[in-house]
């Protein structure tokens, strides 16, 4: 079954090149993008993820706010019945937030350095999971 | 709601997520669906159904955003699909018009699903027949199908929507183009957007001329020309009115609304039925399919002799 996903950044961040960069990568993986850029809200978000029942949710976050942003977002999710999504992260992630961000249920955190090729291999183990 | 199955008594009810899930499972070809939408299709009926179609780039996305903040700010409960191609190569996609639509992304009165054309060629996905069944069940004002960019020949749009919007711009060829088959012929309202632009007096005047001398798309109905420009919302309530006078035009002409209807219903059960063709041969099993196929290439079969073995067996 074709895999869902979904790919977009929280607030004001607006360093899009890599998540553009993943999905165009993703898209040549055979996966279907849901493309929602830069900008977005928590709650417009989730109503994305309910209303395109996506399969996986990737963030990208370039600036220090990811960690509240991750967690009103996991909140937000869960609220609205959509919890079990999987959910991956990218961008410029601490090694030291890796542990919080685990205790949160994220499960594919994709900081500088990852391979393309391990992110779509999550893509397709975690997206093809809730099928 | 005895006997209605529960996931359609969800969707019933105006649940988002069940509607999203339902949509996915038609977009899979999963048959074990067909109850649920035999019940949907038999409440629904009441939404407008709206197409917006147009060549890659002319402001499908944007003018999208600009009409549904108008009839947001009439209340109207409003459902989007928005149609994107899927990669011939992996089969992938990037699915971007919910990049143009952000504003509205948190109103609740307001459902946005993107999908991929898997493959379809008429400008619409194969699932979007189910899709639109679904929203009218959930008693939509308005449902507005968006197509891929299409070219000339993408008319598929045809067998769904009530009304079809055909978006152009001045750069959209000479007088020429414009009296060529194809998608020209099928636009109940023609935009030209990005009306600022150097040219576009010139296009509506060749538009408006084309439009006068060809067949009406619906009785009694004269196709506007109409300039907008989506980014600032200029133009755009003359489009809305536009809109609302081809309903009233449909409802004053039940004759011809009925042969239109007719025509379209038709469109869509044909649809249907090649689709279906195609998944009866997929699924033959090999040897029969393979037997057939070596036939035609030694030339022991011709290939309509083919057909008629594959899918009509009793009757060759």
């Amino acid at each position: 079954m074709t895999v869902r996903c979904l790919l977009g950044m929280l607030g004001t961040d607006v360093h899009s090149k890599g998540i553009r960069t993943l999905a165009q990568v993703l898209r040549d993986a055979g996966i279907e993008v849901i493309y929602l850029g830069e900008h977005n809200s928590v709650a417009g978000m989730v109503r994305a993820v309910i209303d395109e029942d996506a399969d996986i949710i990737g963030l990208s976050f370039s600036s220090a706010a990811y960690l509240e942003y991750i967690r009103q977002f996991v909140t937000a999710m869960r609220e609205n019945g959509v919890g079990s999504v999987p959910l991956m992260i990218g961008g410029l992630i601490h090694p030291d937030d890796h542990l919080p961000l685990q205790e949160m249920g994220i499960s594919g955190i994709f900081g500088p350095g990852s391979r393309m090729d391990a992110i779509i291999d999550f893509v397709r183990n975690k997206g093809g999971s809730l099928q | 709601m005895n006997g209605i199955p529960p996931r359609a008594a969800a969707v019933l009810a105006g649940d988002h997520r069940m509607a999203g899930r339902l949509i996915t499972i038609a977009e899979a070809g999963d048959t074990d669906i067909e109850p649920e939408l035999g019940v949907l299709y038999r409440a629904g009926g009441s939404s407008r159904i709206i197409g917006i179609t147009g060549p890659p780039g002319a402001g499908k996305s944007t003018f999208l955003d600009c009409l549904i903040s108008r009839l947001r700010s009439l209340k109207r409960r409003i459902a989007v699909l928005a149609i994107d191609p899927s990669s011939p190569l992996s089969g992938g996609a990037v699915l971007g018009d919910r990049v143009r639509m952000q504003r509205h992304a948190e109103d609740r009165g307001i459902f946005i699903r993107s999908m991929a054309a898997r493959g379809a060629l008429g400008g619409l996905a194969h699932a979007a027949g189910d899709a639109v069944t679904i929203l009218d069940a959930m008693a939509f004002d308005d449902i507005i199908i968006e197509t891929v960019g299409v070219g000339q020949s993408e008319t598929d749009i045809l067998g769904l929507a009530d009304i079809v919007i055909l978006m152009q711009t001045a750069h959209g060829g000479d007088g020429i183009q414009s009296v060529k088959a194809g998608i020209l012929e099928i636009a109940d309202i023609i935009v030209v957007n990005k009306a600022d632009t150097v040219g576009t007096d010139r296009m509506i005047r060749t538009l408006q001329e084309m439009v006068a001398h060809r067949i009406q798309t619906a009785a009694g109905w004269d196709t506007p020309v109409l300039p907008t420009e989506a980014t600032n919302g200029a133009g755009i309530d003359a489009v809305l009115d536009a809109i609302d006078a081809f309903y009233r035009c449909r409802g004053a002409n039940r004759e011809a609304t009925m042969q239109r209807d007719r025509r379209r219903m038709r469109a869509r059960i044909l649809t249907l039925a090649q689709a279906a063709l195609r998944h009866r041969i997929n699924i033959l099993t090999e040897p029969s399919l393979l037997a057939a196929i070596d036939a035609v290439i030694s030339r022991v079969m011709e290939p309509r002799e083919a057909l008629k073995l594959l899918v009509f067996p009793a009757n060759s």
